[in-house]
């Protein structure tokens, strides 16, 4: 799971059956030079599936690929971004 | 299997349930100089007690996690196989 940063929600008007009534958040990856609060780059968005009530500011946890799937085995949604955890403390030495 | 070093750790209470009890470890990922970052850190569980600044060799085998974890619906992919000694 990476590290990232919630920049916004995304609603889905049409999409795929499986998916309606899910919360979408628009996450922005942390690097480690960012973590450190030593660079204020921003990596590409991505959006990810949200079942926490995770809010904008807020650091995740969030699973890529496979492993975004597999909290649904067997009903699998199309995902391949999944908030893992809300991140309440962070420690980088 | 990938080289990282610890660079921190992290907790959570709200997140999926079966990553109840899980140590979380953030982990950089190195270069074949075993110096230079590769990529982003990740968050890795682990039971082998890992410190911070420590080398530790991660997988990525979700199936192998899962196994290790016994739960078919974590989220989790990445977990410590060992910790490097030298």
């Amino acid at each position: 799971m990476r590290i990232g940063e919630i920049i916004g929600t995304v609603t889905l008007s049409r999409c795929h059956p499986s998916l309606t009534g899910g919360s979408y958040r628009l996450v922005v990856p942390l690097s480690l030079e960012n973590l450190k609060g030593r660079s204020t780059e921003r990596a590409e968005e991505l959006v990810v599936y949200d079942d926490f009530g995770a809010g904008i500011g807020d650091k995740i946890a969030f699973s890529e690929g496979v492993e975004a799937a597999q909290p649904f085995a067997p009903n699998y949604k199309p995902l391949d971004a999944y908030n893992a955890a809300i991140l309440d403390q962070i420690d980088i030495r | 299997m990938q080289l990282a070093r610890v660079v921190g750790t992290a907790t959570s209470t709200i997140k999926h349930p079966s990553m109840n009890g899980w140590k979380l470890l953030i982990v950089q990922m190195l270069q074949a100089d075993g110096r230079s970052p590769d990529g982003d850190p990740v968050v890795s569980i682990d039971s082998l007690g890992a410190a911070v600044g420590q080398d530790v060799i991660i997988t990525s085998d979700g199936k192998g996690t899962r196994e290790l974890m016994n739960s078919n619906i974590t989220p989790v992919r990445w977990s410590v196989l060992g910790i490097r000694n030298d």
